[in-house]
Parts: C-alpha cells; sequence; structure tokens
C-alpha cells in the first residue's frame, strides 16, 4: 500500500489551541454583539457595506441560471403573443397620450393659479430607473434589492414607484446596488444603508390621502389572510371610508411626492367595541414587477434647490 | 460495547476539496434563498456540521462564523444571526465528532436532529426577540430535510476519499 495513501499527521496532543468552549462562548458573544449593534447601534453598517460588495460577485454568479431560464422562455414566447403584448401596450400608450396631453396644460394652468394665490410651486421629482435583481431571502421582512446603489446617487430614504403606485423606500445602500423595503413591510429599523423596502412591510408608514374624501391618514404593512396589505392607522369608527376609495400620497412627509398612487381600499371593519376602524387597502404597486423607478426624496430634492446658484 | 466500524479506511482529505465543496454549498445555499420558501433546508448548515464532524481540525467554529456572517449578509438578516447557529452548530458537532461516526447512518441521522433544530430555534428566536413576526410553521420543516440530506453528504462528501475497490490475493477488500 502507498504511504501516501493514509493520513499520517498525528493529532496535535500539547498545541491544541483554545478549548472549544472558550471558543463556542467567544464567537457567541461576538454574535450577539453583532445582532446587538445591528439592531440599536447602527455600528456594523461600514461592515455590511463592505461585506455585500464583497459577496456581489457571487450573487451575480447565483442570479445567472434564473436569467437563463427566464431570457429562455422569452426567447421562445411565440410571436403572436408579442403582437399582442404590443397591441395592448400600443393602445396604453395611446390612452395614456390623452392624459399626459391634458397634464401638460393642467400643470400649466395649476402653476399660474399658484403664482397668482402666492403659493409655493409643487417640485418636478427627478427619478431613474431601476431594475429588480431578487427579493431579499430573509422571511421575516419584506424587501427587494435593485441594481441601483450609491455611485448612480441613490439617497436613503428615496421613494420607489412602479407602474401600478408606490412600491416602497430604500433602506440601505450599498456601492453597487440598493434594497428597497417594501410599502407592506412592518420594519424599517435601517435608517443608515439602503434595501427598499416594500409598501407592504410591517413597519413602512406612509402619509396617505383619501382622495375621495380628502382625509389624511397613515398607513403601516399588514398581512390579511396571507395577503401583504396595508394597514389605516388610527381611522375613526365613524369616518367616511368606503372600499375602493383611491389612497394617494398627500406629501407632507417630505418623502414621498404628493399625488402617486399607494393602494385602493378593499376591507372595512368597524365594530361596536373599538372606537376605531380597522381597515386593509390593497397595494396598487405590482410588487412583482422587473422594473421600478426610483425617484429623489422630495425634502433632498428641495435642499439642493435652496443651495444651487 | 465497541460497535465495528463498517466504513473502509479513507484516503487522507484534500484541504481544497473541503473549501471547494463549503464554497458550493454556500453557492447553493444562496441559490435556494432565492426562492423564499420557508422549508427549503440550509445546506451550508449540513456541509459545516459534516465537516465539523469529519475534520474537526480543519473546519471548525471560526470558518463557522465566517460563513455565517456572509449568510446574514446574502439574507440581509441581521448580522450574527446565521453566525450564531452556525457557530452553534459547530460547536456540537466537534463535542460529538468521536462518537457519531461508531453508529450506523440511520442512528446518527436521529443523534444529529436535534442539532439543525437548535439551529433553526436560535435564527428563530434572535428574530422574535427583536420584534419581528413569526415567519410560519414551515420553517421548522427544513430541520427534517436537512438530516434527511445527511446520507446524500456523505456519500458526495466523501467520495474523493474512498478508494477503489481492487482486491488481489493479499488483499481481500
Amino acid at each position: 500500500m502507498a504511504l501516501e495513501s493514509l493520513d499520517r499527521s498525528p493529532p496535535p496532543f500539547f498545541r491544541v489551541g483554545f478549548a472549544p468552549l472558550t471558543k463556542l462562548i467567544f464567537f457567541s458573544a461576538l454574535s450577539l454583539l453583532l445582532v446587538f449593534g445591528d439592531k440599536q447601534l447602527q455600528f456594523t453598517k461600514p461592515l455590511r457595506a463592505g461585506l455585500s460588495t464583497l459577496i456581489l460577485p457571487m450573487q451575480w454568479l447565483v442570479l445567472q441560471p434564473g436569467e437563463a431560464l427566464s431570457a429562455m422562455g422569452t426567447y421562445f414566447q411565440n410571436l403572436e403573443q408579442a403582437q399582442t403584448n404590443l397591441k395592448a401596450a400600443e393602445l396604453k400608450v395611446l390612452q395614456q397620450s390623452v392624459r399626459s396631453q391634458q397634464v401638460e396644460q393642467l400643470q400649466i394652468e395649476n402653476q399660474n393659479l399658484r403664482q397668482l394665490m402666492g403659493l409655493q410651486s409643487s417640485m418636478a421629482v427627478t427619478s431613474q430607473t431601476a431594475e429588480v435583481l431578487f427579493d431579499v431571502p430573509d422571511p421575516y421582512n419584506q424587501r427587494i434589492v435593485i441594481d441601483r446603489g450609491q455611485l448612480k446617487n441613490v439617497a436613503l430614504g428615496s421613494p420607489v414607484i412602479d407602474a401600478g403606485g408606490v412600491v416602497g423606500q430604500v433602506t440601505r445602500v450599498y456601492p453597487l446596488t440598493s434594497e428597497v423595503t417594501l410599502l407592506t413591510d412592518k420594519d424599517q429599523s435601517y435608517p443608515l444603508t439602503s434595501e427598499v423596502t416594500l409598501l407592504t412591510d410591517k413597519d413602512q408608514s406612509i402619509p396617505v390621502l383619501n382622495s375621495r374624501t380628502g382625509a389624511r391618514n397613515i398607513t403601516s404593512g399588514d398581512v390579511l389572510a396571507g395577503q401583504p396589505m396595508i394597514e389605516l392607522k388610527f381611522v375613526p369608527a365613524s369616518a367616511d371610508v368606503k372600499e375602493g376609495d383611491l389612497l394617494t400620497t398627500s406629501g407632507i412627509d417630505g418623502v414621498y411626492p404628493a399625488g402617486l398612487q399607494v393602494a385602493r381600499i378593499s376591507h372595512i371593519e368597524r365594530r361596536v367595541d373599538i372606537s376605531f376602524a380597522r381597515i386593509h387597502a390593497s397595494p396598487l404597486a405590482e410588487l412583482k414587477g422587473r422594473h421600478v423607478l426610483v425617484l429623489q426624496p422630495s425634502a433632498a430634492s428641495a435642499l439642493n434647490k435652496g443651495k444651487a446658484p | 460495547m465497541i460497535m465495528s466500524r463498517r466504513e473502509a479506511l479513507l484516503l487522507p482529505v484534500s484541504p481544497w476539496f473541503i473549501a471547494l465543496s463549503l464554497l458550493m454549498s454556500l453557492l447553493l445555499s444562496m441559490l435556494l434563498g432565492l426562492s423564499q420558501a420557508l422549508w427549503l433546508p440550509d445546506i451550508l448548515a449540513v456541509s459545516i456540521f459534516f465537516w465539523g464532524i469529519h475534520q474537526p481540525r480543519r473546519v471548525g467554529m471560526a470558518t463557522a462564523f465566517i460563513l455565517g456572517l456572509w449568510m446574514d449578509v446574502q439574507h440581509s438578516a441581521l448580522l450574527g444571526q446565521h453566525a450564531l447557529s452556525y457557530v452553534v452548530l459547530s460547536y456540537f458537532a466537534f463535542s460529538m465528532h468521536r462518537r457519531l461516526l461508531w453508529f450506523p447512518i440511520k442512528e446518527q441521522m436521529l443523534q444529529i436532529l436535534p442539532f439543525f433544530i437548535l439551529a433553526e430555534v436560535i435564527g428563530l428566536l434572535i428574530r422574535l426577540s427583536t420584534g419581528d413576526d413569526f415567519p410560519g410553521w414551515a420553517m421548522l420543516l427544513s430541520p427534517f430535510i436537512e438530516t434527511m440530506l445527511w446520507p446524500v453528504a456523505n456519500f458526495i462528501l466523501l467520495a474523493p476519499q474512498r478508494r477503489a475497490s481492487d482486491p488481489d490475493a493479499n488483499r481481500p477488500i
């Protein structure tokens, strides 16, 4: 038998390093410190940013099979379907062009009126498109990662919208990518880094305006019967709210520009023993689309405007 | 009672193969994580436990900690959440590495199941204690699937160390 076929190095009897229990205590303490630091003190931000840049090539590699599959799917999609899609898109553009032409005229009219009344003019919002890379695997919150980050001037707290309406808000910015916390996410506890938290996240709240009655409310993400929803907070049981009411951003938070569509009210529950109504609305954003629009937060753009010579 | 170890003598392990297998399971874990299904097994945890049992001097708690941090960033979970559960897993792998391999594979599986459950529960407890909601019962399925993967890991990860069987007159195996 060849000698090299056996493991010849004897176990080290005298130099065994630290005891396993010591190592366990050390690494556990370090982990718990990181957990605490990440949750409360935010000192792990540079560590996370560094690591996230380090793992980016691996992430890219992991995303490739899915990309290839969807590319193949698109390739083999038959011609007829492509033509149907094109026709639908053209129809939509036609319908929207009527509105957009009116909007031009209305905007000018609005500006003139505002000047006449001496009101502050509403600001134009700058935006950039971004592609959704993946949903964050963490099952505890609802976020997506987009392919624009610090290098493309994505600012922390930027609102993110898609064709349907508000998607959420950028809550972590990495050098090359960003994370978006969805509107339906409950937790928005990372004000210093960047992901997009979806509007359905539990801790994501947006000031909204009921477009029928003009009442202002605050939303928060919630889950109703397994569906990510948003909940209207602190609405008196006697308030005038109907199913189907459209909620738009009210713009008073200085983050979301006014007038973006957020959700449509779908469930109203009024009980005698509680003085508040439980109101749920389903988000209008597609939330599963491939492309989103990242807007500059309106407070930040106002600041820039002030600084500009 | 001393049981006979049925496994034939193994060739020495190549450190490169350990590194490669950990890297591959990291990639697989990242890939599976993208689907967001709660019941999917954590393949990296199985690999870390496996090498903790078979090569405790090469793959220890430091490796587990670093890989855990990597998974935390990939999952965008709290930093240290996966790290802690992998470190605990690696500690228990070390503490039982002399005993476990004397048992047949089914009894090995019975013995390692509690540790995979523990690793899952640690992650859950950390998140619950920081104010997140319970994500769903399906997540308790994943330790069982991880245990089911133990024979598969045995087959794949020990493959390079098994020698080809060529019996001759002097050598019965």
